[in-house]
């Protein structure tokens, strides 16, 4: 009586052991693993790419027998409360793994936890929303902050006799905006010799940014010496304004990586810009979700975060990156 | 012509099943809509996603019914989308920064988009303008304010702004009950009340409203008042919704609002249109985005999709009812 104890004791050990280990990366046990991908737009040039990497990836992976499902690319339409309605979205859907590129720290932040509360792991990417630290299970990013200090080095680096400069914001209250308008401020605050004549609104828009450089160059002419710039589809946009008036020399710089600032560095047309590397933001996600789902002891930092570096680009380096 | 009502539609005499159409076409449309993503999709037909859905469409709703009343009396709203912005900074601020209780901050909030209502209907009413261009440059202003009165920060809300979104009441979801009760009180304005009729004289023919002792004047203010009104609610949901009042929200919200009116046969001629009928169109709209995501339709092809649903519902409803809505 005793061995037949022992041995069924045994057998139901050994058999919950072994839906354990097929249902690592299920995480709600509902005998699938699926996976929901919560994109910020499907319009912005910066986005394109990393959509285009999710949709090639979590295909292999599907193809692979990895994952079972993905929900394809959800369009966040750069709107919270469609981010918000998607969450809801993958909930109903009994996604296990949700990967969301938030586009507003605050407003899309409902997303990311109700997503966390339903027990999903959620992998913010890209940028931050306000409890993303205490809720999703892996953020993967890179520090904007550091991304605004490259911009002001880049000024320093090459206006060394300073002047006046003006500023393109993203939309205002995106994260990406804040921090990287942060980190310019704390480099070229301290710098008593340059002056910032304008804090324009031009919303991510390369078209607004161009605009507002010709004002600046109308309003300023000379005493104008470099546009900062949140993104480079601005900084590039911008550069083009100040070319076509015979203004090379006002040093324009952004942050993002886009194929047009690219091949505009490579053409010689703009001097620099400030790589940041979306696609392996995404892809450093995947991996944790791919690891965690094989059971792999994870590498990581703290809380979860990864950080992907940002790379200054120039005309030296700017074949690496230029697909 | 011949005798008609001796041709059969389905065993259906024809004339029957014209009636039968042209008042339920549109709800004929969305329970194919309905089938046709459950069979695809059954996760479609869980109950969660049903109330999901339902939650997901209020704020459109209380967009749409003032937009279906603005474009009966033969005009349009534009500013909806913007009020929500508005609304959502300013109830914000009320709440937040000057410590107001919410309900308080709440009618702050809507009133002001009352008032830019109310204004839209003024100016359109008092100086004959155009109800596009009036609109259109509102919708520049009060973004803006939104703008100066946020300085383009997050105004983030507490989770007891949040619990209007989240919260439950009897067990139903509190955007939901929002819901029922402004389409109620929709239908009961529109379709029992004296003012229903005249807004639909008035879009129908406005000389002749004119001539039967109707104001167009206070018709169109309170049309235009009502639309200002609704989307003050609609913004308070969106503040609860995503918890931050902020400058950028409700950018393009008065596309689908005006989708939802005109698939739910509201048209553009003036004069047509039905609560009912709207609020179909409300729900067409919202299993439109909830279907994409559920079905899993390529990501570039999902607006066209949208596009083309909306398209072919109204020519759908339109083929049925032809000869009534013209």
């Amino acid at each position: 009586m005793k061995k037949l104890l022992v041995l069924s004791g045994a057998a139901v050990l050994a058999m919950s052991m072994a839906v354990c280990a097929e249902s690592a990366g299920d995480v709600n046990g509902d005998g699938i693993i699926k996976v929901g991908y919560i994109s910020k737009n499907l319009t912005d040039p910066f986005h394109g790419p990393i959509n285009a990497h999710a949709e090639e990836t979590f295909d292999q992976l599907v193809a692979d027998g990895v994952i079972d499902e993905w929900t394809g690319v959800l369009d966040g339409q750069t709107m919270a409360d469609v981010q918000i309605n998607a969450a809801n979205d993958c909930i109903t859907l009994g996604c296990d793994y949700v990967f969301i590129a938030p586009c507003e720290a605050e407003a899309s932040d409902p997303a990311v936890t109700q997503m966390a509360d339903a027990g999903i792991k959620v992998v913010v990417f890209n940028s931050m929303t306000t409890s993303t630290e205490e809720v999703a299970w892996v953020f993967s990013g890179s520090d904007d902050v550091y991304a605004g200090t490259l911009l002001g080095q880049w000024v320093l680096d090459n206006c060394p006799d300073g002047g006046k400069y003006i500023h393109c914001n993203g939309i205002l209250g995106n994260s990406a905006q804040i921090q990287r308008t942060e980190g310019m401020h704390s480099v070229m605050d301290e710098h008593e010799e340059f002056e910032m004549v304008a804090d324009e609104d031009t919303q991510w828009s390369g078209e607004k940014a161009a605009t507002a450089a010709e004002n600046a160059l109308a309003q300023y002419g000379e005493e104008l010496v470099a546009i900062i710039c949140d993104n480079d589809d601005m900084s590039s946009a911008a550069q083009s304004a100040c070319n076509a008036q015979g203004r090379n020399d006002v040093i324009c710089i952004g942050v993002d990586g886009n194929q047009t600032p690219l091949e505009m560095v490579k053409a010689g047309e703009l001097g620099a810009t400030v790589l940041q590397d979306g696609v392996g933001q995404l892809q450093a996600g995947i991996d944790a979700m791919v690891a965690d789902i094989n059971g792999e002891p994870q590498e990581q930092e703290a809380g979860n975060i990864f950080m992907v570096p940002f790379v200054l680009v120039t005309a030296e380096n700017v074949d690496e990156y230029l697909k | 012509m011949g005798n008609k009502s001796n041709d059969k539609i389905l065993g259906i005499d024809r004339e029957t099943f014209r009636n039968f159409m042209g008042k339920y076409g549109v709800s004929v449309v969305m329970v194919i809509m309905i089938i046709a993503i459950a069979l695809y999709k059954p996760v479609f037909l869980k109950p969660a996603n049903i109330i999901n859905v339902i939650t997901q469409i209020s704020i459109n709703a209380m967009l749409a019914f003032g937009m279906c009343l603005c474009i009966t009396i033969g005009g349009i709203d534009l500013t909806v989308g913007a009020q929500i912005a508005l609304v959502s900074v300013i109830s914000a601020k009320c709440i937040v920064e000057f410590g107001m209780p919410i309900i308080l901050g709440a009618i702050i909030g809507i009133a002001v988009a009352t008032v830019f209502g109310a204004l839209n209907g003024f100016l359109i009413a008092r100086f004959n303008m155009f109800p596009f261009v009036v609109t259109l440059s509102m919708q520049l202003v009060i973004r803006g304010a939104a703008q100066v009165i946020s300085g383009g920060k997050a105004i983030t809300v507490g989770n007891d702004v949040k619990n209007i979104y989240y919260g439950k009441f009897l067990g139903v979801a509190i955007p939901i009950w929002l819901t029922i009760i402004v389409f109620v009180i929709m239908y009961i304005m529109f379709h029992w009340t004296k003012l229903g009729r005249y807004i639909l004289a008035v879009g129908g023919n406005a000389h002749a409203a004119v001539a039967s002792g109707i104001k167009e004047f206070n018709i169109r203010l309170i049309c235009h008042t009502i639309s200002g009104f609704l989307a003050g609610i609609g913004a308070i949901i969106m503040l609860a919704k995503t918890g931050s009042g902020q400058s950028n929200l409700g950018v393009g919200y008065e596309t689908d609002a005006v989708a939802a009116a005109v698939i739910g046969g509201t048209s553009f001629a003036g004069g047509i249109a039905t609560m009912p009928g709207v609020m179909i169109g409300i729900f067409i709209i919202g299993f439109i985005y909830n279907g994409i995501n559920m079905i899993g339709i390529n990501a570039n092809w999902q607006s066209i999709i949208r596009g083309l649903v909306i398209i072919g519902t109204v020519m759908l409803d339109s083929a049925i009812n032809g000869k009534s809505r013209k």
